[in-house]
């Protein structure tokens, strides 16, 4: 595995992660009982992952860069009181928050009401566990990553149906059940989409598809780029986000399931919103966008860079889209799901299990995928476009300014506008 | 068979959750919390799986029974009137007792008699065999399961159709 | 097949929002998403104007009304110094006229930008379309208070023409913020009038026939977004209008996005109509001289003009003595309002939010 990377194994070579935790479980099982390196093993392990790369990730990128991105995207500064340029807002607001008091209403479900936000935190922490950061750098490589993402993400659907319901809030409730209305529907949508990617890669742990990548020296982002929109809006509608956030914004104007929520419970939901997202655009950084890999940049550039670099771009796009298109009614949401989203994730897995077969049963070269990426593109577009048509939508008869009188007069009935008056 | 002293405390670990949650399934008064005590049992069922090295049934599993079951019984929950979410004392008490004696008569010797081994080299399955075999051997069923979902879903779908929404269709296809 | 009862239930809207539009309350009723009922509460901003007023003199009461319509207080003072002056048979010199029409269209700029801030807050744009028209809105703000002192509730308007001249700082800075609004309303139409989202969001929505605005007497950009073409500057000109060069921008269905591009047009229209004035701005008196405590002839005087919001009229009766026997406001959004239900009832809850975001009311003028 050094092969491929500059890195070498002494401990000190910060471009491997790997050799600090060799060394130091080494050093355990020689010094101490069998068990002991066994349970240390992952403890390092959350160690690197979480408190290395991902609660930094989490504080800056998230927190404090999203507000700022988004502050900047509105002409105006974001915070930038506490700390220099601000660095330090997430601390004080995690600090305001806890020191608040918690209210929980009457007639709610205490301790149901406590648990939710818990298992809310579950897919932001879990998920770090299968996304390999190099190519020994993984907590737990297992053979289904690809389903335990897909496990992971049905955990917060649920914790916030539940948040919901124990509010004993009428309108807490109404969100929780558009909240589970639209995730279980882009489930749907995000798992074929995800099939087609399978489909090439015949493997579905996260460190295979990274490797199948590098071999072939092209990312799944162009060789198939439907699915890579389908996981993105999928995702997107998953995380409750802009320009799909009913679910927390809007229902019934109050926020939703969350309406109920004060305190660190709701500080929990909150920075779950950043901690899953950035979970997720890890996940897609590393299924479509190359991984670690950079068609051979790991050589040089630690391979845990590259990846901390790709999910922070796939995060900023998250937060752009977030800062600029205003929000989907529910029903034009789930018509988007079902009608738009649904058919195309079939198609889209329709025409890769083809492009697969011929691959193999023609035994033809490993330079094909170029030619399926360049077909596959133009098919996205096509089916992009041509799908939206065949649903019915017009998108460019929408008259954009209006017509222009010079006397006032009574009604003028459209067409007519040319002259007006009476 | 995975061996060694962790397993083992999971495994003990894993019973003592999922039968303390069975119990709280039965035992709990409110109907919700009956539900939530049901989705830690499932839970508990897929770290079985996971004990015994299938993964891929493991997450299965969660998806299908934490992620869709268990949330359908939810909305189902939601939907009953307040009077009938009492998980307490009801007429079916003694009816209920007399099938539990009857299915634990049935099992427990059944269990107590059989030759439980494990077998020295068991292979895991792998996960491109399961698909293999699900695809190849199996096909029909798997068809026909999912035809019948289709049925429960386009059956759902017209369940739940008023008759003024029917009434709205029939004159959009009228006027188009 | 038994039909699946389900129970519509009562969801109040306000009193307090999170869309800005002041204290308002809205009892929707709902059976599952679909609006069946709207019934509408107000009077949480009562402050019984219309009573005091007849406690004070004439000028005093101007600053009552930069307090109804808080965000365009310049054209609320102009409306009721052209109902005294009408009152009164007070004639008011040409530069006073310019310098009232200047700042009634700037007044016009500054609400719309809040209205289409607050609109596309509704639709969910997450505060980015408001914090640019803010920005906008400031500049406006900082030459409203350059002239009469106050930024919001400005007034300036006397009886006889306007408080103070205008300063020599003014010409520059307003020409400056007149070259760059067109790019700015551009940069807007770019992001919203052009944005799907927002298009499928808001087409259709709240969609008024022409004959039903005519018949509730709807006025301002609801009336126009039916394409119904009244403007009081066009048909019923005050302050001298009649010397500008303008048009009027009237829409095609009556629904939230046409309310919502006839306001930006209406926006360039008005830097058109500044330019002008600007250039054609007459020396001379700024103002008539009027005694403290004028004591109008008895009689009774109605005048309207076109507010933001649309026809802002205001009902004077004199008896002779130094104060209003009886002093009424026509506030627009009031009776815009009045189609509220037909407008949301169909609708989702969604929809309503926009709908009464498309309405573009101010609670200080529905409730005085």
């Amino acid at each position: 595995m050094s092969a491929i990377l500059l890195a070498t194994e002494h401990w000190w070579d910060l471009r491997d992660l790997s050799n600090i935790s060799r060394e130091i479980l080494d050093f355990l099982r020689d010094v101490g009982p069998d068990w002991l390196a066994y349970v240390v093993s992952p403890l390092i392990g959350f160690v690197a992952a979480f408190l290395i790369f991902v609660l930094p990730s989490q504080l800056f990128v998230g927190v404090y860069g999203e507000r700022r991105l988004i502050g900047r995207m509105q002409s105006r500064l974001g915070p930038n009181r506490v700390g220099k340029f601000g660095l330090l807002q997430p601390i004080a607001d995690a600090i305001k928050l806890m020191q608040k008091e918690a209210i929980t209403p009457r007639g709610a479900d205490k301790w149901v009401m406590w648990a939710a936000p818990v298992v809310f935190v579950a897919p932001a922490v879990l998920v770090w566990a299968v996304i390999p950061f190099g190519p020994n750098m993984v907590i737990a490589d297992i053979p289904v990553g690809l389903v335990y993402y897909l496990a992971v993400a049905a955990l917060p659907v649920l914790a916030a149906f539940v948040a919901g319901w124990s509010s004993n809030n009428k309108y807490s409730l109404f969100g929780a059940m558009r909240v589970v209305a639209m995730a279980i529907s882009y489930e749907v949508a995000l798992v074929l989409g995800l099939l087609g990617v399978v489909l090439f890669t015949s493997t579905l742990s996260l460190q295979g598809i990274v490797e199948w990548q590098r071999a072939h020296d092209i990312w799944l982002v162009f060789l198939q780029p439907l699915a890579f929109i389908i996981y993105f809006i999928s995702a997107s509608a998953e995380l409750n986000r802009t320009p799909t956030d009913i679910a927390e914004a809007e229902s019934e104007i109050v926020a939703g399931y969350l309406t109920e929520y004060s305190g660190m419970k709701w500080g929990l939901f909150y920075g779950m919103d950043i901690g899953y997202a950035l979970a997720a655009a890890a996940f897609g950084s590393t299924v479509f966008l190359g991984g670690w890999s950079f068609f051979g940049l790991e050589k040089w550039v630690p391979p845990w860079l590259i990846l901390v670099a790709k999910t922070h771009l796939f995060y900023f796009v998250f937060i752009w889209t977030r800062g600029t298109l205003p929000r989907l009614r529910i029903d034009q949401l789930m018509a988007l799901a079902w009608k738009y989203m649904l058919p195309l994730a079939a198609l889209n897995l329709l025409v890769v299990a083809a492009e697969r077969l011929w691959w193999h049963e023609a035994e033809l070269g490993d330079g094909i995928v170029y030619l399926f990426a360049a077909a596959n593109i133009a098919l996205a577009l096509l089916l992009l476009v041509g799908w939206a048509r065949v649903l019915g939508y017009r998108p460019e008869r929408v008259p954009t300014r209006p017509r222009l009188v010079k006397q006032a007069g009574g009604y003028v009935p459209p067409g007519a506008e040319l002259g007006g008056g009476r | 068979m995975i061996e060694g002293a962790g397993p083992v405390a999971a495994f003990w670990g894993l019973s003592v959750l999922t039968l303390a949650a069975a119990g709280g399934v039965i035992v709990s008064r409110n109907l919700f919390h009956a539900v939530l005590f049901l989705i830690l049992v499932f839970l508990g069922i897929a770290g079985f799986f996971l004990l015994l090295s299938a993964d891929f049934l493991a997450m299965a599993q969660i998806i299908i029974y934490v992620g869709a079951i268990a949330v359908l019984i939810l909305f189902a929950i939601v939907l009953t009137p307040r009077a009938s979410r009492d998980n307490g004392e009801t007429r079916m008490a003694p009816a209920a007792l007399v099938v539990a004696i009857g299915v634990a008569g049935l099992l427990i010797p059944a269990i107590a008699d059989t030759d439980w081994r494990t077998l020295a080299s068991a292979p895991a399955l792998p996960l491109a065999d399961l698909g293999r075999e699900l695809l190849g051997t199996w096909v029909l069923p798997f068809q026909l399961a999912s035809v019948l979902l289709t049925a429960a879903l386009v059956g759902a779908v017209m369940l739940v159709r008023s008759p003024r929404e029917e009434q709205e269709e029939l004159e959009e296809e009228e006027r188009r | 097949m038994t039909e699946i009862r389900s129970e519509p239930f009562v969801v109040n809207i306000g009193p307090q929002h999170p869309s800005t539009h002041g204290v308002f309350r809205i009892k929707v009723t709902v059976d599952g998403e679909r609006v069946i009922d709207a019934e509408m509460v107000m009077g949480y901003l009562h402050r019984s104007m219309e009573k005091l007023a007849e406690e004070r003199t004439y000028t005093q009461n101007i600053p009552f009304t930069d307090r109804t319509d808080y965000l365009s207080s310049m054209s609320n003072n102009l409306g009721y110094c052209l109902a005294v002056e009408k009152l009164a048979g007070i004639e008011v010199p040409p530069r006073g006229n310019a310098i009232r029409v200047i700042m009634a269209e700037l007044q016009r700029l500054a609400s719309h930008c809040m209205a289409i801030g607050a609109f596309a807050n509704d639709t969910g744009a997450w505060q980015t379309p408001v914090m640019w028209t803010f920005r906008e809105r400031e500049k406006i703000l900082d030459l409203f208070e350059m002239t009469s002192g106050a930024r919001l509730t400005c007034n300036y308007m006397r009886i006889g023409g306007v408080a103070f001249d205008l300063p020599k700082e003014f010409e520059p800075a307003c020409r400056k913020l007149l070259a760059t609004f067109p790019s700015f309303i551009d940069e807007l139409h770019g992001l919203l009038s052009e944005n799907e989202i927002f298009i499928a969001r808001t087409r259709g929505i709240g969609v008024i026939s022409a004959e039903q605005a005519i018949n509730a007497s709807l006025s301002g950009p609801m009336l126009r977004g039916s394409g119904v073409a009244w403007d009081i500057r066009k048909a019923d000109p005050y302050c001298g209008y009649e010397q500008y060069d303008f048009d009027i921008p009237i829409g095609y269905n009556g629904d939230s996005y046409d309310r919502f591009i006839v306001r930006l047009e209406e926006m360039r229209q008005s830097v058109r109509i500044i330019e002008q004035a600007l250039d054609g701005l007459p020396g001379g008196p700024y103002r008539t001289e009027v005694p403290l405590a004028l004591r109008p002839p008895k009689g009774e005087a109605y005048a309207r003009i076109e507010g933001p919001r649309g026809e802002l009229g205001y009902y004077v009766v004199s008896d002779g003595g130094p104060s209003p026997f009886r002093f009424h406001i026509r506030p627009p959004s009031f009776i815009n309002l009045s189609l509220l239900k037909e407008m949301t009832v169909g609708g989702t809850v969604a929809d309503a939010i926009v709908v009464l975001g498309s309405v573009d009311i101010v609670v200080g003028e529905i409730d005085r």
